[in-house]
């Protein structure tokens, strides 16, 4: 392989093709090229991402420029340890998000490895799969009431075959204490993201090495432990990475299907938020910056161990 | 080959330039709002004729609480339709509690946004209007000049004070809402509504019946303060501003009444509805068998779709019922000023404050005794559901509302006294 223009232009090492001419901007400095490509998804991520986490901050700090007599402090975070609604959350959240994220896990992978078993319906079960992925929580997280709430339409079966005495005899899945309709809408909208995830991953080669470990006489269980499962593990983490930081963060789902005590950290939040005496909304902004900074700290340790993960196998 | 050097001077080159240009253009964002848009047009409420003018092709975007399917469908039709006659478009925004209007209001202050707002017109009273005039966030001194202002009672208290925050013409009246308890007759007699102390002997007879939404939803609200009225007599001895010496005493025998009927209430108490919404599918899908409503009004038109029981009916509990105004305030910065006027002018119109409670059942913002003889016997010839309570007995027994202090307190410490306890 030879490096193009190496004399002129030492830190591009991609290679590209050799026999067509590279169309070049040469009038345009490099960092001015770059900046510009940058520029667009930069602009998102500081203006949407950075200026809010900063307004969250300052907030949080009881910055508020329309209300007088009020300097900063770290009164927030210290009402913040002693609130019970806080303390019982996080509990709550921690639980309600890692179920979650295991389960999608477990059942993704598995849904993917019996799907690419199938023949002639995969292609339609994949499609089926893909179609879960379009439905927006809001929509999951009322069909799960329509579905498995004391009024809803398992609740109704059971009573109409004589199972339960009255609805309210049907045990309670959603608006209950451990968060069980929270979870079912999570895994039930998240295990096709991981699946569609895997199936990529699946798609990718690994048929061939399966049936090099069956030539060296591996069985099915020692290809499922020794090539398929490592296989995956990267894409499928990083899928799961994504899935806790969202179910930890995310509102609607457990406003809907969950308690307004204990709340997870989310709801706990906005409730702060629309607290009409706006000296609570420095607590409700200190909540928003727990939720990031407990988000952040599961991403860079799953970004430690993943570079540490792939460290070893090189 | 050194990867070391041409990462620094790769950082040197690109990376400052850049930083420096996404601080720019974050600064110019939140700028945008003062720099960009023109000064708004100085709107004179006293011209009317300039303010039809100005309002002629604006769309006027209306933030209100959007749970009651009845009203929604009055308002995108029947005041639509009237305010179109004006060359005015509506916009009605439905959000889940009016504190969202607020906060988006709030929210375009901060980021500089005087002028050119997105938020014209919001249906609003006690502590979320509090909220705003902590915040200066209301256009004020216009209510009292709007022509239809003329069928107000401003000599009462009602329509000059909001939850004990004077008006100061800041919002305009539109519609008093006088709450109710709404019970299936053929789960509770009339002996079980007569009074609270009856409701909650009921509820302890028949467990996982009755519930509230969990304040501070805004009927959720009114049921604890119902039971307060009822545990201490009346509104009087809380009558005027916080005051801590009187409320404590007070709250305390409120939370012991509260807490012991807990056990009986929908899941044991473990739990509340997070809105008036979910208690009233609860009511729908047969979970329970009464709830408070600030509607009374609409539950008839509930029952006549069959989404209630068709044997639901209305009682006032024997210590009253609570009663209080509800307004529409304009957000000083509001893009749609005009047309926001318009707006309230045409809710205080006799024929919509008619068409309203023929709709609605919500009872007239305006005084009758103002209007004409004629309007005050289409008033009378409304026909009622018998689901719904007559006008008479809604306003016999009518309590006023505590002051916001008083409001945001009880909703505050229900929270660590009943839901967390």
């Amino acid at each position: 392989m030879s490096i193009p223009s190496g004399a002129e232009n030492p830190a591009t090492l991609l290679p590209h093709p050799t026999s067509s001419p590279r169309v070049r901007l040469p009038t345009w400095p490099r960092w001015a090229r770059i900046t510009l490509l940058l520029l667009p998804a930069l602009l998102v991520v500081a203006v949407f991402f950075v200026g809010g986490v900063a307004q969250a901050v300052a907030q949080s700090l009881g910055y508020q420029p329309f209300l007088p007599g009020h300097g900063l402090s770290l009164d927030a975070y210290r009402r913040l340890w002693h609130d019970p609604a806080v303390r019982a959350s996080l509990l709550l959240t921690a639980r309600v998000a890692l179920l979650s994220t295991v389960a999608s896990a477990v059942l993704g992978v598995a849904a993917a490895l019996l799907i690419r078993r199938l023949a002639r319906t995969r292609t339609v079960v994949t499609r089926l799969v893909q179609a879960t992925l379009a439905v927006p929580h809001l929509v999951g997280a009322l069909c799960m009431l329509l579905l498995i709430s004391q009024g809803g339409l398992l609740s109704r079966l059971a009573h109409a075959v004589g199972l339960t005495a009255s609805p309210a005899a049907f045990p309670a899945l959603t608006n209950d204490g451990f968060g069980w309709g929270i979870i079912a809408e999570y895994v039930w909208k998240e295990t096709p993201f991981l699946t569609v995830i895997a199936l990529a991953v699946l798609a990718g080669g690994a048929a061939d090495l399966e049936n090099v470990a069956s030539t060296l006489r591996a069985n099915g269980w020692q290809r499922l432990r020794h090539v398929t499962l490592p296989l995956l593990a990267p894409a499928v983490a990083a899928g799961s990475v994504l899935v806790f930081a969202f179910t930890a963060g995310s509102y609607e789902v457990p406003y809907l299907l969950g308690q307004p005590y204990p709340a997870t950290l989310p709801v706990v939040a906005y409730q702060g938020y629309q607290n009409t005496d706006l000296r609570a909304r420095p607590e409700a902004m200190a909540v928003a910056v727990l939720i990031t900074v407990l988000t952040a700290l599961v991403v860079m340790a799953y970004l430690a161990t993943a570079s540490r993960l792939s460290r070893r196998s090189l | 080959m050194s990867t070391t050097g041409s990462t620094s001077r790769f950082q040197q080159k690109w990376l400052r330039p850049l930083t420096a240009i996404s601080a720019g253009l974050i600064a110019l964002t939140a700028c945008a709002g003062a720099v960009g848009s023109s000064p708004p047009k100085v709107v004179d409420p006293q011209d009317w004729a300039d303010v039809l003018a100005q309002a002629k092709g604006q769309t006027v975007n209306w933030y209100m609480y959007g749970g009651d399917d009845t009203l929604n469908a009055f308002v995108t039709g029947y005041v639509a339709d009237r305010l179109r006659e004006r060359g005015v478009t509506l916009n009605q925004v439905r959000i889940a509690d009016t504190s969202d209007a607020v906060n988006a209001v709030l929210g375009e202050r901060q980021a500089g946004l005087t002028s050119g707002g997105s938020v014209d017109a919001v249906w609003v009273n006690g502590e979320n209007f509090a909220t705003g005039v902590q915040a200066h966030l209301w256009l004020c001194g216009w209510a009292g000049a709007l022509p239809n202002s003329r069928y107000l009672d401003f000599t009462s208290p009602a329509v000059t004070s909001d939850f004990g925050v004077p008006v100061h013409g800041c919002e305009a009246a539109w519609q008093q809402a006088l709450s109710a308890l709404v019970y299936d007759s053929a789960e509770l007699s009339a002996a079980n509504v007569s009074s609270m102390s009856a409701l909650f002997a009921w509820a302890r007879a028949h467990p996982g019946r009755f519930t509230y939404p969990a304040p501070p939803d805004f009927t959720g609200s009114l049921a604890v303060r119902t039971v307060l009225y009822d545990t201490i007599g009346g509104p009087r001895t809380l009558a005027g501003p916080f005051d801590p010496a009187r409320y404590a005493p007070a709250a305390s025998r409120l939370w012991q009444r509260l807490n012991a009927v807990e056990p009986a209430l929908w899941r044991g108490g473990s739990t509340y509805p997070q809105t008036q919404v979910a208690v009233e599918r609860l009511y729908g899908d047969g979970e329970i068998s009464a709830f408070f409503t600030y509607g009374p009004g609409a539950v008839g038109d509930q029952a006549k779709k069959g989404l209630f029981p068709a044997s639901t009916r209305e009682a006032v509990l024997a210590g009253g019922n609570i009663v209080n105004d509800s307004f529409v305030a304009i957000p000083a910065n509001a893009a749609h000023r005009s047309a926001a006027l318009v707006l309230a002018n045409t809710l205080q119109d006799p024929q919509t404050q008619l068409a309203l409670y023929g709709a609605e059942g919500a009872h007239p913002a305006i005084d009758l005794a103002k209007a004409s003889a004629s309007l005050r016997a289409a008033f009378a010839q409304v026909p009622r559901s018998p689901s719904v309570l007559p006008l008479a007995a809604l306003t016999r027994h009518a309590q006023p509302e505590l002051a916001s202090g008083y409001v945001s307190r009880l909703e505050q410490d229900w929270k660590t006294n009943v839901l967390q306890r």
